[in-house]
């Protein structure tokens, strides 16, 4: 079955949206919406003229699925947890650390967008909407880049400081599974068997 | 001998100066130093080569010989020497890279690749010893910035090494902070951890350590006990010697004292009059004649409210700045200051309250109007470089703002040395080049108000004198500064009114000695008076009893 039947959608993301109100996830979720909506309407208008009411339906819920599916991932799973499970599955520690640590540093460059917009706007640069501030793009991304850059080479820096290349890491906790993670392996094995064969 | 650097120059990989040259240094077990020097000075690299990161992080060419714990630190790759030696870094974002603060301390130990028994004990010890154990399980992005050097201190400290060093740990500190850090300091110190401390704010740590020892230009120019190295001219380096060695040295009183005690027991032992020090003026005389005139009121804030995420930040403030005047806003970190002075450009706008600059209601008029009259030099000079010459970096606000007078810039250029660097990139400049261009960026649209926000964070002493020197012009031309500090020493030279801001609210006004002897006040705010102003407080005191 493939999912081409906007009904079939509909019900994913009923579920979808089922778990994240079980999950208590709700007012972030519509936090998420501002952006997901948003690209999800303009689908949606952009397959309405292009093809037909159906296919824009459909569209617009793939959208807003996958959307949901990757933020409840990331709100249920700890960046810890993600990278304990990858190393456990043979990812190289480096390729884990590099993905995990950039999780942790959009904070960080959250709050340097801040300042940097701030900064700007203080002397006048009109970057906070309308076509000017396209054309002062780089006031904001530039000052972002360099940071981002010069972050990343200072973390570096302090990651060789406290021994990351190190040869014999041992971990803090070695990470097991559970029997809920294995009855959780089956039952998603399980139902994805059942999908593709139906 | 536990460091020692033998004839040991050292260039970064791509620049022809030497960051060291032929440096010889040794420290010794059971010893606490002070490594000072100004911007440029070879500070941090002395940092970097103690642990190995120069030179097989930085790479470069590094001549002579660095023993670490016996170690040639060229045959040892980093791995091998950080347990030796632990660097704290300037920039605590940087070095917390962890989901958990417990993880954070537990990654150094993870890579010496201990038991997990043994891990535990660390932790155990090190959370202790810190006062770590209520933060373990928060995320380090969400402690303040005092606790995030504290967590970057404990994540060092975990591997137990026999030297610490830290650069530049005052930087980003109120005075309460750095209160907190001198006694964590202490208490490392007494578990038999030798300190190398890289700092240009000399008063800071100077009673807590053995030895200083004075870079310039990557050189080793002077070395010995603090007393001694302080009774010379340290200045010819780009240094301000502790206030009251200051005071002293300009009072042609030929002592060092570093505490208000010590002072007090060389002014009794040599019999030096205290009238004297009562009538040394502490303000330039240009500060003094330039009383602001009360009726020319440029802003005028009344119970301002503003709330963030069901926080009162500010509650109920009430502001007046007057045309001419230097302020200093003051209060700890987090205490408001910030959000106050985002109001003054209408960056943020108060959910009660009104507010008005030259007249005009924030709330009515676009930050970009705003922008013509009330100019902001930020602390991180990085946030707004965007161009790719100097000269075009300060221009861009002017000619946004249709504010652009060539004969005011040039003025301005010339003023803050940016004639020979106009064509340069921005991003090519030293840190200190970097925040002259914010400062012109700030002025070129001739603002009757300017922010000053830190301006001496990180700053040495050659910077401090010439931003006094701007302070007095921009006066002597009726423009109002207002100097958000953690730096009393400076507010107290230069402010002619503190406003202190606790909690949201303003809880002192008046000029500095008023505020000072408020106890009360200074006490709420975490401050305490200048050392200069607690010496004629007990002088008064002790000649009246």
């Amino acid at each position: 079955m493939t999912f081409h039947q906007w009904l079939e959608l509909a019900i994913a993301f009923g579920i979808l949206l089922m778990l994240t109100l079980l999950f208590r996830l709700g007012l972030a979720w519509l936090g998420l919406l501002k952006g997901l909506g948003f690209a999800a309407f303009t689908f949606f208008i952009i397959a309405l003229f292009a093809f037909d009411l159906v296919t824009a339906i459909v569209a617009a819920l793939r959208l807003l699925t996958i959307g949901t599916v990757f933020f409840l991932f990331f709100q249920t799973t700890s960046p810890e947890a993600l990278s304990n499970a990858l190393i456990k599955m043979g990812t190289p520690y480096p390729f884990v650390f590099v993905l995990t640590t950039s999780m942790q540093f959009v904070h960080v460059l959250i709050r340097r967008v801040i300042s940097i917009r701030d900064a700007q706007r203080a002397r006048g640069i009109p970057i906070e909407g309308g076509l000017r501030a396209l054309w002062y793009l780089p006031a904001l991304a530039g000052p972002l880049l360099i940071q981002a850059f010069q972050l990343a080479d200072e973390l570096a820096e302090a990651m060789e400081a406290r021994g990351f290349g190190a040869p014999g890491r041992r971990f803090r906790y070695e990470p097991h599974l559970m029997l809920l993670d294995w009855a959780i392996i089956t039952v998603s094995i399980a139902a994805l068997v059942i999908v593709v064969l139906l | 001998m536990i460091l020692h650097f033998e004839k040991v120059s050292y260039r970064y990989p791509g620049v022809d100066a030497w960051a060291l040259h032929e440096l010889d240094l040794t420290f010794h077990p059971d010893q606490s130093v002070l490594v000072a020097g100004a911007s440029g000075s070879g500070k941090s690299t002395l940092c970097r080569a103690s642990v190995g990161l120069v030179p097989h992080f930085h790479q470069g060419q590094l001549m002579g010989r660095i023993l670490l714990d016996g170690l040639d630190t060229r045959q040892h790759p980093v791995y091998q020497l950080f347990h030796h030696a632990g660097l704290v870094f300037q920039n605590p974002d940087a070095q917390l890279f962890s989901h958990t603060v417990e993880a954070e301390l537990a990654y150094g130990l993870e890579s010496l690749g201990l038991s997990p028994f043994d891990i535990e004990e660390r932790l155990a010890w090190v959370k202790k010893m810190l006062g770590l154990g209520s933060l373990t399980k928060r995320s380090p992005h969400t402690l303040s910035g005092g606790e995030k050097q504290r967590v970057a201190l404990g994540a060092i400290l975990t591997l137990r090494p026999r030297i610490l060093l830290l650069d530049e740990p005052f930087t980003h500190l109120d005075p309460e902070g750095a209160e907190q850090l001198r006694t964590t300091l202490r208490l490392i110190r007494s578990e038999g951890i030798v300190l190398i401390i890289v700092e240009h704010r000399l008063h800071e740590i100077i009673t807590d350590v053995d030895r200083l020892v004075v870079l310039h230009q990557g050189e080793k120019r002077i070395d010995g006990s603090p007393h001694q190295v302080l009774s010379g001219d340290i200045s010819i380096y780009g240094l301000n010697p502790p206030p009251l060695v200051r005071l002293f040295h300009a009072l042609g009183w030929g002592k060092t004292p570093f505490t208000v005690d010590e002072a007090l027991w060389e002014i009794k032992a040599n019999h030096f009059s205290p009238q004297t020090l009562f009538s040394f003026p502490e303000q330039n005389s240009i500060l003094v004649r330039s009383h602001p005139s009360t009726l020319d009121r440029i802003v005028e804030a009344e119970d301002l409210w503003y709330h963030y995420k069901d926080c009162s930040v500010l509650r109920g403030v009430h502001l007046n700045l007057y045309r001419g005047e230097c302020v200093a806003l003051i209060g700890r970190n987090g205490a408001g200051k910030t959000t106050l002075v985002k109001h003054l450009n209408g960056l943020l706008k108060p959910h009660r309250g009104s507010l008005k600059i030259l007249g005009q209601d924030i709330r009515k008029t676009s930050v970009s109007k705003l922008a013509r009259h009330v100019g902001f030099a930020w602390q991180n000079p990085n946030d707004q470089l965007f161009r790719t010459t100097v000269r075009e970096e300060v221009l861009t606000g002017p000619r946004v703002l249709r504010a652009y007078n060539p004969r005011w810039c040039n003025r301005l250029f010339e003023r803050l040395g940016l004639g020979p660097l106009l064509d340069r990139s921005p991003f090519s400049l030293s840190e200190g080049q970097k925040k002259r261009v914010s400062f012109a960026a700030a002025l070129a649209p001739q603002p009757e108000l300017i922010i000053f926000d830190e301006p001496t964070a990180g700053q040495d002493e050659p910077f401090r004198r010439e931003l006094t020197e701007l302070i007095h012009e921009l006066q002597g031309e009726g423009r109002t500064v207002v100097l958000v500090t953690h730096d009393l020493e400076f507010a107290a030279q230069h402010a002619t009114r503190w406003l202190i801001l606790a909690e949201g609210q303003m809880i002192a006004d008046g000029s500095p000695n008023t505020v000072m002897a408020n106890p009360a006040a200074m006490a709420k705010a975490g401050l305490r008076p200048t050392q200069r102003f607690q010496l004629i407080h007990a002088l008064k005191e002790r000649s009246k009893e």
